[in-house]
């Protein structure tokens, strides 16, 4: 089968890929980069388990083609973390018990992140209608809303943080 | 108590660690343990799962509802580059035999059909190939010829169906696959005594746990041993070896089952016993490793895990002061294409059929019916939910018929705090409770009266709203006779009667305490909760536990994750691994500190003299000394090297059913309680409804983590408000499955989810179980969808609209409204 | 659940993507693809050879041009919703995506692709047709424009030809004080409508001018309520008479399914609508 060649940069590393043209973003990511944080929930776009951050959009990545994303940029859940240190927002979904079975989490965590870059402090109901498109069957989604909420605030405590520091 | 009871002794408690004030891990909102590894992406779920060699496969699935057939050809998508093989039913069948089933006498069914389908879906070939985009070329490739049978949709057609509609000619002579008639206690007596006998024709539609991960299977078959080895997200897996062993004709210890990381299960990966054998028979057949997972596409339509599908026809016989005496009904259920566990759900809802009320006697009469869909396995309720419901329905139609409040005619039949243990009709107990403390928690928790008052003066506004209470149990902590004491009494099938859970606990020479479980994570919190119990009782820090799955050859008793079961097991086995694990502490330790074994105590994860404040060996020392310094210690077996234990708990309380079945034992004890509260609003124009407000106080004993608990009465909640608003399985008249796809099959998102959930806690320990721990996994869907049918019917009182089937979708509820409005025009 | 395999192209110009289309072979766009793929996962489409556009940079605008608001074929549903142009002038179009979908679907699916689509239950294809958007088809070496009340003929049809592509939308300001409506009854938020009525209209010494309804999710495709429009024009905003007009749309409605409930539907909330319509107009 043809095959595509191209390149692409996942979680600040760029990568090498010779896939057809047909395989799907979250096939590409999940099997041939060998990282299986990002998951596939239904295949036709509707539970955003498979939401990944492509160029600081979350987007389904069951619904493109690897070759789509030739040249872009891509930050699955395995590049939220710094080394041993939880991203503020993976920490406060620990904290607040925003997950159960954790198979929807790597898609409310890339839609979560994308909400908060654009909106620093969230109402519940901005975050109820932004985590909308990611179906959770475990949590009922409330400690979910806390944990966007808690990390809405860490996130602007490190921000406030960087700001008083001396130049 | 009734005389049909008095051959069911309740044995003594069991319960070696009573609960207490002040535990100091017990009770804690602690962090979980799973959470870190999960949340960096590192879970290592069925699909994350690759060996050398693995080969995908796809599947050949049925597009009839009911079909002999005629002609399989695989050529085609044997030539297709990259395919390893083609294989049908009857190749599997060379490999495989049938699946188990609970059913008795058994109803057969393959992994991959042989000569019929009988459901949308049902595999009939498969591909192995490279990777999957190509195998589900070479699927398409695959030529079929039919010849279509009547396909049986409609329950009660289905049920007198003949001929060529039968499903299973060689196994039964109709569709209806189990007719069996019960009565527990003076039924007919209290009927005719009664001062008003309330009749209800209740429907409750199928849909099912649609856990956002599908089930999956990565098998290896060796050849020359002869065994498999097996990746699973079953939640059975240490169980399944000697259920389908026999299918795949090895002995159970031939079959290696390696646990994963499950995502979500809710009861639809209690067994996934069709989809090893079936992926397990490619392997062995192709030659090569296999994994295969599920499409949503398939999930849907061949999971086996469908939920319930009843019609109830049910009374309550009701005194002229209001009292409950008896509940009788028949029940039919649509239970699909085949009978996997037989009428074990309608086992189950015979743990707590007649609620939280003091109700004398009770009948019924069940029908398992097979129809051309997709077969019914568990979903968060196993049953439980339905008769729930039932039971709340009837309540608040009594209320209505007496002219009376619902909620005072439920406190006037409830059973008061002191009469625990209650022994029900059916034989089952429920251990302890207080339901009016849960109902009055409840009640200030939502400020039911003013809430009362406030829809009534919106009503009068000429707004639907209205509000409804519902006083549920939650059983758990289940006992396998449920499994079969409704079976045919000549042939009652498998009679498993153990439910063991099982642990190995070991503290490592450099202070860790290595922790193996026998049960899958599935989403509950298995770590956590041993991590806490462990932590109690033998006072070592929680994070010094780490923890390791078994596989079923490496792996002692479990049973998983199951009938709000595990939390309980798992503590008594945390209970009795820790007894153990202190005796053999204090000998190493009062040896090292020259003192008797009796004058020393744990303390701060060491062994301490009593009453002396320095005078301590850590665990990690006794560890390593016990471990590599054998000499420092007198010899014989007593100070043999390492400091290791493996202990089993069984089921705290069952007992056998009555041979006669006039009761059906203690099977499912532990009883919590919960009481939902729900205003609603409802657009009579357009049928959708509102949640305004919810309350929810649940009782499961002890609790060990109140957040996951919490965690888990939202969850089954927002399952309960989809299976009441939103959630149904559609078939049309030709069996077709018309909405297999989460953008039709709608689960609520966020945005449907209550804006203003309150949850509050009753803690009523079980005198059964340790620390009296009580399960929790299921309360939410055991409550949400009588609160919410209440709260909508009182909406529309005004209007005088019923409710007697769920879903209530806003067409359906629309229509309802509808109807009603030409009635009163008319 | 896998695509069949395609031949894929990635044109940088409309030129060469217009040259592509026009070799024929059962040639798919591939613009945002949150229709396509889903439908192309499910094997319910396996087209021979997909032309993706999102390479073609110059097609992602939201522009003014004179008293036209130009939204291209690489327009972002979520661009869209969040554009100031947008908001100010066409506020039913940034409103409505609030039922549209949900946030990582509207980052790449685009309004064309979604009119292109034209799923009877999609919103946009009636809020087009009561703004009465110009659709520029483009083939090569011509353009034409169609009207969006003549743009769509059943579900999943439209007026467009195969070596056609829809490449702009071009909205008509409309005119000061203009008011709107949009209900929409679906199972949840950002599912396919049941039903969804749209209403534009000025008010003018108290009477209605100009009023524009459609619905979707009831017939074969979107369509505008001729109608009900004509009733409504030169009258007083009325209960009786939206109720009257709500009811005679209801019957004139020919659903596809669930005709009872559709219909009510529509007698629930064409009148909403109207007074929403006319609460805004000013």
């Amino acid at each position: 089968m043809t095959k595509v060649s191209f390149q692409l940069t996942v979680n600040g590393r760029v990568r090498e890929a010779s896939v057809p043209p047909r395989m799907l973003l979250s096939d590409f990511i999940r099997h041939e980069l060998a990282m299986p944080g990002t998951h596939v929930g239904c295949e036709h776009g509707v539970c955003g388990s498979c939401n990944v951050m492509l160029d600081g959009k979350a987007v389904r990545s069951c619904l493109m083609f690897a070759i789509q994303a030739e040249g872009s940029e891509i930050t699955t859940v395995e590049g939220l973390a710094t080394g041993d240190d939880l991203h503020p927002i993976q920490q406060a979904f620990w904290e607040e018990h925003g997950l159960q079975c954790g198979f929807c989490t790597p898609g409310m965590l890339a839609t979560a992140q994308e909400l908060l870059a654009e909106n620093s402090d969230p109402t519940d109901d901005e975050i109820r209608e932004a985590i909308s498109g990611n179906l959770c069957r475990c949590t009922g989604y409330e400690f979910v809303i806390s944990a966007i909420r808690s990390a809405s605030v860490k996130l602007r405590a490190a921000q406030a943080e960087t700001t008083l520091q001396p130049v | 108590m009734s005389n049909h009871l008095k051959s069911n002794v309740i044995p003594p408690s069991r319960q070696r660690e009573a609960p207490r004030a002040g535990m100091t891990w017990i009770g804690q909102s602690m962090k979980r343990v799973e959470d870190p590894r999960i949340l960096s992406g590192k879970g290592g779920y069925i699909d994350d799962i690759a060996v050398p060699g693995m080969a995908h496969a796809a599947m050949v699935s049925s597009p009839h509802a009911h079909a002999r057939i005629v002609s399989i050809d695989t050529s085609k998508a044997e030539k297709l580059p990259g395919v390893i093989g083609v294989y049908t039913g009857e190749d599997m069948a060379r490999v495989v035999d049938p699946c188990p089933s609970f059913a008795s006498p058994p109803i057969t069914q393959n992994a991959m059909s042989v000569g019929k389908v009988r459901h949308v879906g049902e595999v009939v070939a498969a591909v192995v190939a490279e990777d999957r985009y190509v195998a589900e070329d070479a699927a398409e490739l695959v030529e079929m010829e039919w010849d279509i049978l009547p396909a049986c949709v409609d329950l009660e057609a289905s049920a007198a169906a003949t001929g060529e509609a039968v499903l299973h000619p060689d196994d039964r002579d109709g569709n209806v696959a189990l007719d069996e008639s019960f009565s527990f206690g003076d039924v007919d007596e209290h009927f005719d005594e009664a001062h008003t006998i309330v009749k209800r024709r209740l429907r409750w539609r199928r849909s099912s746990a649609q856990a956002i991960e599908t089930c999956g299977v990565v098998a290896q078959f060796d050849p020359f041993k002869g065994g498999y080895t097996i990746h699973s997200n079953s939640n059975f897996y240490n169980f399944i070896p000697f259920v389908i062993g026999g299918s795949l004709r090895v002995s159970p210890g031939e079959l290696r089952i390696i646990p994963v990381l499950t995502g979500g299960s809710f009861g639809s990966k209690v067994f996934s016993h069709k989809i090893i054998i079936l992926t397990a028979g490619l392997a062995r057949l192709a030659g090569v490793p296999v994994k295969y997972i599920e499409d949503r596409l398939e999930h849907f339509t061949n999971s086996d895990s469908h939920g319930s599908d009843r019609l109830y026809d049910a009374e309550l016989a009701v005194t002229e002061d209001g009292t409950f005496t008896s509940l009788r009904f028949t029940v039919m259920d649509d239970y699909g294409a085949y009978l996997q566990f037989g009428v074990g759900t309608h086992g189950n809802a015979m743990a707590q059929v007649t609620g939280p009320y003091q109700i004398q006697s009770f009948g019924m009469r069940v029908m398992a019916v097979l129809t051309n869909k997709t077969q019914q396995g568990p979903y968060r309720g196993f049953g439980s939910e339905v008769t729930n419901w039932v039971m709340e329905r009837m309540v608040d139609a009594a209320a209505e018929e007496l002219g009376r409040d619902p909620v005072e005619l439920r406190v006037q039949n409830m059973i008061q705090p002191d009469q625990f243990p209650y022994m029900i009709p059916t034989g089952n107990i429920y251990d302890s409770g207080n339901f009016q403390k849960v109902l009055s928690e409840a009640q200030t928790m939502f400020d039911f009266d003013g809430w009362r008052d406030k829809a009534r003066a919106m009503r009068a506004e000429g707004r639907c709203v209205g509000v409804g209470l519902a006083t549920c149990m939650e059983r758990s902590v289940y006992g396998p006779t449920e499994w079969w004491s409704l079976n045919n009494k000549e042939t009652p099938g498998f009679t498993l009667t153990s439910t063991p859970e099982g642990i190995t606990v070991r503290l490592d020479p450099s202070g860790k305490m290595f922790v193996t479980l026998n049960s899958p994570m599935v989403g509950n919190s298995p770590e956590t909760v041993v991590a806490q119990i462990l932590a109690e009782r033998l006072t070592i820090a929680p994070e010094d536990i780490v923890f390791n799955y078994s596989d079923s050859q490496s792996g002692f008793n479990g049973v998983g994750p199951q009938g709000s079961r595990f939390t309980a097991m798992i503590a008594g086995a945390c209970v009795s691994a820790s007894i153990k694990l202190e005796e053999k502490l204090k000998r190493f330790g009062a040896h090292m500190l020259q003192r008797r074994p009796e004058d020393v105590e744990l303390r701060n994860g060491t062994v301490a003299v009593k009453g002396l404040k320095d005078q301590e060996k850590p665990f990690g020392e006794i560890a390593l000394t016990s471990s590599f310094f054998r000499l420092s210690f007198p010899d014989g077996e007593e100070f043999d090297s390492g400091i290791e234990t493996t202990a089993v708990y069984d089921h705290p309380l069952s007992t056998d059913p009555a041979e006669d079945r006039s009761h059906l034992g203690i099977f499912y004890p532990i009883v919590g309680h919960i009481c939902h509260i729900v205003a609603v609003e409802v657009d009579a124009g357009t049928g959708k409804v509102e949640i305004l407000d919810y309350a929810a106080v649940h009782d499961n004993g002890t609790m060990v983590n109140p957040r996951t608990l919490a965690g888990q009465v939202w969850g089954g909640t927002a399952n309960g408000i989809g299976t009441t608003l939103s959630e149904v399985f559609n078939y049309d008249d030709e069996g077709q499955f018309t909405n297999p796809n989460f953008a039709e099959f709608a689960m609520p998102t966020a945005n449907e989810m209550p804006r203003n959930f309150k949850l509050g806690h009753v803690e009523t320990p079980s005198p059964f179980t340790e620390y009296g721990i009580k399960g929790g996994g299921e309360g939410g869907r055991l409550g949400a969808p009588s609160a919410l049918t209440s709260a909508i019917e009182d909406a529309l009182s005004d209007r005088g609209v019923k409710i007697t089937s769920l879903p209530v979708t806003p067409p359906i509820l629309r229509g309802l409204i509808r109807t009603a409005e030409q009635t009163a025009a008319e | 659940m896998k695509p069949s395999a395609f031949r894929y192209e990635r044109p940088t110009d409309l030129q060469a993507a217009l040259a592509l289309l026009a070799t024929g072979g059962d040639a798919r766009i591939l613009a945002g693809g949150q229709s396509l793929v889903p439908m192309m996962n499910y094997r319910l489409a396996q087209p021979a050879c997909l032309i993706d556009i999102n390479r073609v940079s110059d097609l992602d605008y939201i522009r003014e041009d004179g008293d036209v608001i130009a939204i291209g074929a690489l327009a972002r549903h979520g661009a869209i919703k969040s554009s100031d142009l947008i908001k100010a002038h066409l506020p039913i179009v940034a409103e409505a995506y609030d039922w549209i979908a949900h946030a990582a679907v509207r980052n790449r699916g685009t309004l064309c692709g979604n009119l292109c689509h034209a799923d009877a239950a999609s919103e946009m294809p009636a809020i087009m047709q009561i703004l009465e958007a110009e659709l520029v088809l483009a083939k090569v070496g011509t353009t034409r424009t169609v009207a969006a009340t003549e743009f769509f003929v059943g579900t999943y049809e439209t007026a467009i030809a195969e070596d056609e592509m829809l490449t702009e939308v071009r909205i008509r300001k409309p005119a000061a004080g203009t008011g709107w409506g949009f209900e929409e009854v679906a199972m949840r938020r950002g599912d396919y409508a049941w039903c969804t009525v749209v209403a534009t209209l000025e008010i003018s010494d108290g009477n209605i001018v100009a009023p524009r309804i459609a619905i979707a999710g009831v017939n074969d495709c979107a369509a505008r309520l001729g109608t009900v429009e004509g009733a409504l024009t030169g009258k007083k905003p009325d209960a009786s008479l939206f109720a009257d007009v709500a009811a005679t749309a209801a019957e004139a409605a020919t659903p596809t399914e669930n005709a009872a409930y559709k219909r009510d539907l529509i007698r629930a909330l064409l009148p909403r609508v109207l007074n929403d319509a006319v609460e805004r107009a000013g």
